[in-house]
């Protein structure tokens, strides 16, 4: 056992290498070992250095561990930019089924009907919420999303012989991987600054567009939660020049059943099912990204997509209801971006979510709206009963935000020497996750909360009540916090300038 | 009628206060012309209870490898994931957060990350490893880029990484489309009749950025020759390989036979096949590829008190502070599955993986033996040490073989047409922890029944 300088018991995984303990007992071999020959340079000299653990010591370890970390099952939840809704139990439980766990991509398409109707559920219901004509299933994640996109619009200016098309036009405000994913493309990323409310500037973007221009990438609503109203303008000029546009659709929540990409002038789309669908992020992962296209775009996407026809002869058999569900090669298309069928498991996932709001999609994403707009409300309405409404002001001016919204700490930082991620740390102490703080860049000393619409509103004036005594706290004791959590403020830079990136065994 | 909406009929009495008086109002900002005028063509919302019911019926109609018998593998296998990872990562405290933004209330996700590292560093052989990318494949793809960055200014074939013409279609598409943005050619490395690597061809690959080979390669071969690569490339050269991490538990760790990369598919430990995803991608370097490669790393540090503690680190190279110059746009990974594989490992301890190796080779070793024996059947690699499966030549089509095999319940294996032109006739069987010698028997027996047809089955 160890303990830190608190007395607090710490459990070490590695402090187990010199343990005695067999996590699970196996059968034995189907032949003696000694009928394994290996040639004499491949044999493993030494095992690794693994901990050894009985069943109860693992099983101790890792609950002691979940018991330092933070979860929406924990409390509130607020980081916005990531949606933490509730997950439904019902989809885990889902999820575990043999149908989905203990099958195989390989299985032919006779042993995956089941597997193969839903994803052309998720197809077609993708399609009709983003206004596109088609949609693949395989990216595994937001940014993998985009990267398909973008790879879909350069092979399709290829084919058109548009190869001077070397540039994406990426706002300031966006997501890092957006450029990021244009740029692992090979394309070039022009940045244009957005105007002070994190808007699309219409101006600067007519000032870099020509016909060197691929794509223009860009989030709505914006990443400060605001609807860019401009967004049919900025499509009509980046088209005019010949140019494709993106939707990052990271922030669905606002707008499903009220617009869509489609509407909007887009070409293509990502969604990010973990946040809009609610598979569970578990620490930074799994997730699924798949994404909408408009039909010149189809012929490229990644292989396999789903389609259907009648059945045929005995197809009856292995048949869900009337239909064939089959897997099909869009012609040119851009091959493969994850080996397998994506994240079945997390598709799987999305679709009981998805199942269990159908049409009323919409009121899931009116609730994300009236919570975020209703936060906002409060924290002002609870700021000035406690007389702390100077320490902040709104992000961006705006009569209504969507699904998330920011507000600036600089006030409190100029007045008091409080800074944003003072104000995180001390909402820490109150049992709270910290909204996203210092993203995006646009807004200084920013912070930025998305409430989703899982919350209560008991929750949100709670919250409201306890942000505004976090601001009430002296700036001294908020550059202290957090006090009550596993560990104290943690020395990002120690980490960076004294690497340990994995047990140091004996050299310890 | 949707369950999910706490503020549920306190509509009215919100908007009230905020001074609106419809939901409409908080979507005034949407122009008139690109608002959706009908509600969304979909079904009715469902209860817990229809969901769950339509998800059984569902996912019941597709044949889940356990309830016939199976021989598929080609990348993904089915092993034993024991009960407890499966009860423990249902704590929402780790299945309901996100990335650890915040450490100090992340610790549990940080530590469990860390010891992650460590065990995937212990086993392969290197000092550093990621906490997961998507999977072996986009880990094998960032392998190459993460190579040309590191080597290509000193390289006399720049831009250029080699590979194993036996990599499978499939990864080679993911690694085409990785690679092609930054104008990088992929070349092939040749293979013997006997499976091997052509060693005298990796000669061509000196100079190049990096080395791409498999251990076990694609047919299940354990290519002893694969030691001698790094000595032919030298050290302004990657070598790069992809490993099956479980049979790590008896092969050399090839971080001691000099690779500088290694990758592959987590998903034998902790996770269940899953249709191929959600799974994870294993990546670990050695010290010159640290600040060149991709995805999050966790390092041990101390809090203000000194006490110890976990966090994010050598976050400078990811797109949220790098954005267009990030080694990768890498953001959300596969942490939890990553997760279920440190349970897994930490469960089996060294012993207990080098049990588990033994049961997946000795499966191999009796398959091989008792499908030799059948007179139409020839095994072409028969010499060769194999891990997890192996190649069969059938006396015709093995697509045709299949047909027969599913008639009779069994999942036979993988038709290798699908991977190599004309190689028509040769099937990849793959066995496991849990390959039955039974199962093995009956596969035998039903395989020598479709070599004794006179005609094609189908
Ligand atoms: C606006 C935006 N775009 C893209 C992404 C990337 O998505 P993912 O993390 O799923 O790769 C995110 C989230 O992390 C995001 O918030």
């Amino acid at each position: 056992m160890v303990f830190d300088e608190g007395g607090v018991c710490l459990s070490r995984l590695f402090d187990f290498a010199g343990g005695t303990g067999m996590g699970y007992s196996q059968p034995e071999p189907l032949l003696s070992k000694n009928k394994v020959t290996l040639p004499p340079n491949l044999m493993r000299k030494a095992l690794p250095r693994w901990p050894r653990l009985s069943e109860p010591e693992m099983v101790r370890h890792y609950t002691w561990l979940s018991r330092r970390n933070f979860g929406i099952d924990t409390g509130f939840y607020p980081l916005g930019s990531c949606t933490m809704k509730h997950n439904p139990r019902v989809n885990e439980v889902i999820a575990q089924l043999p149908g989905i766990a203990d099958i195989h991509p390989h299985q032919p398409e006779h042993h995956l009907q089941g597997l193969l109707s839903i994803y052309h559920e998720m197809q077609h219901m993708l399609a009709i919420c983003s206004g596109m004509d088609d949609v693949t299933l395989q990216p595994v994640a937001g940014a993998q999303g985009e990267f398909t996109a973008v790879r879909c619009v350069q092979e399709y200016f290829r084919k058109r012989g548009e190869t001077q098309r070397t540039k994406v036009i990426v706002p300031d405000s966006a997501h890092g991987t957006n450029p990021a994913s244009a740029a692992m493309a090979g394309y070039d990323i022009v940045e244009i600054p957005s105007l002070e409310n994190g808007r699309i500037d219409l101006e600067a973007l007519k000032a870099v567009v020509d016909d060197t221009v691929a794509l223009m990438m860009i989030t709505n609503p914006n990443t400060l939660g605001l609807f860019e109203t401009d967004v049919p303008e900025a499509s009509d000029i980046v088209h005019a020049a010949g140019g494709q546009m993106y939707y990052d659709g990271a922030n669905f929540n606002a707008i499903l059943g009220r617009t869509s990409p489609g509407l909007m002038g887009f070409d293509a789309v990502h969604f990010n099912l973990h946040k809009t669908f609610s598979q569970p992020h578990g620490g930074g992962g799994p997730g699924s990204g798949p994404i909408g296209v408009k039909s010149h775009l189809a012929e490229f996407l990644p292989s396999p997509v789903v389609k259907k026809r009648p059945i045929v002869g005995d197809e009856a058999k292995f048949a869900v209801d009337d239909m064939w569900y089959t897997w099909y090669e869009p012609e040119h298309t851009i091959g493969k971006v994850q080996q397998w069928h994506g994240n079945a498991g997390a598709i799987i996932r999305c679709w009981a979510y998805y199942r269990r709001y159908g049409y009323g999609l919409k009121d899931m994403s009116e609730h994300a709206v009236l919570n975020a707009n209703y936060l906002r409300h409060a924290l002002h309405r609870e700021a000035k009963k406690a007389d702390v409404s100077h320490m902040f002001v709104d992000g961006a001016e705006a009569e209504v935000a969507k699904h998330e919204f920011t507000i600036s700490l600089q006030p409190a930082k100029e007045a008091v020497g409080v800074s944003a991620m003072d104000v995180a740390k001390g909402l820490l102490d109150m049992g709270y996750m910290a909204p996203t703080v210092y993203f995006p860049l646009v807004v200084p000393e920013c912070m930025m909360f998305e409430p989703t619409e899982t919350e209560s509103r008991d929750t949100l004036d709670t919250f409201a009540k306890d942000f505004a005594q976090v601001l009430k706290v002296d700036p001294q004791t908020l550059h202290e916090a957090p006090i009550t959590t596993p560990v104290r403020r943690v020395d990002e830079v120690y980490a960076a300038r004294n690497l340990c990136l994995k047990h140091p065994f004996d050299e310890e | 009628m949707v369950d999910q909406l706490p503020n549920r009929g306190l509509e009215t009495e919100m908007l009230k206060e905020m001074g609106f008086s419809s939901i409409d109002d908080l979507f005034s900002d949407l122009p008139e012309h690109v608002r959706m005028s009908e509600p969304l063509p979909l079904p009715p919302p469902q209860s817990e209870e229809e969901i769950i019911a339509d998800a059984r019926r569902l996912l019941g109609a597709n044949l889940a490898m356990g309830e016939a018998v199976s021989f598929l593998g080609a990348g993904i296998y089915r092993n034993y994931v024991p009960a407890s990872v499966f009860q423990l990562i249902t704590r929402g405290e780790f299945l309901t957060s996100y990335t650890p933004y915040q450490p100090e209330v992340s610790q549990g996700m940080l530590q469990a990350m860390w010891e992650f590292q460590t065990l995937i560093s212990e086993l392969v052989g290197l000092p550093i490893a990621n906490l997961s990318l998507y999977d072996g494949s986009t880990a094998a793809a960032e392998a190459l880029t993460c190579a040309v960055r590191v080597h290509t200014r000193k390289a006399t074939q720049s831009n250029t990484v080699y590979i194993s013409e036996l990599v499978p279609p499939d990864r080679m598409s993911v690694m085409h489309n990785y690679c092609q943005g930054a104008g990088i050619t992929l070349k092939v490395l040749k293979h013997n009749a006997d499976g091997t690597l052509d060693i005298d061809s990796v000669h061509s690959a000196a100079g190049s950025c990096g080395v791409y080979v498999e251990q076990p390669n694609p047919l299940g071969i354990l290519d002893g020759g694969l030691t001698q690569i790094k000595e032919i490339i030298g050290k302004n050269t990657a070598l790069i390989v992809g490993v099956q991490p479980v049979s790590l538990g008896l092969v050399e760790a090839p971080g001691n036979y000099g690779a500088d990369i290694i990758v592959g598919e987590g998903q034998p430990f902790g996770s269940p096949p899953t249709g191929g995803g959600p799974i994870y991608g294993i990546f670990a370097c050695s010290k010159p590829y640290l600040r060149l490669m991709p995805g999050r790393i966790v390092g041990r540090s101390i809090d203000v008190d000194g006490k110890e503690a976990y966090c994010l680190t050598l976050s400078t190279r990811e797109q949220h502070i790098r954005r267009h110059r990030a080694t990768s746009n890498i953001c959300t990974n596969e942490t939890l599955i990553a997760l279920m594989g440190a349970m897994h490992m930490s469960l089996l301890g060294p012993e207990g993986l080098e049990h588990l190796a033994y049961r997946n080779m000795t499966a191999c070793v009796l398959a091989k033996q008792k499908l030799s024996e059948i007179n139409e059947i020839s095994v072409p690699h028969i010499s060769s040490a194999h891990f997890n499966e192996f190649v069969i030549e059938l006396p015709r089509s093995a697509a045709d073989c299949l047909k027969y095999l599913d008639s009779v319940g069994i999942i036979g294996g993988f038709d290798l047409n699908r991977w190599y032109e004309g190689r028509n006739n040769w099937l990849l069987v793959s066995v496991t922890d849990q390959t039955k010698a039974a199962e093995i028997e009956l596969l035998a027996a039903h395989l020598a029944v479709w070599c004794s047809m006179k005609e094609v089955f189908a």
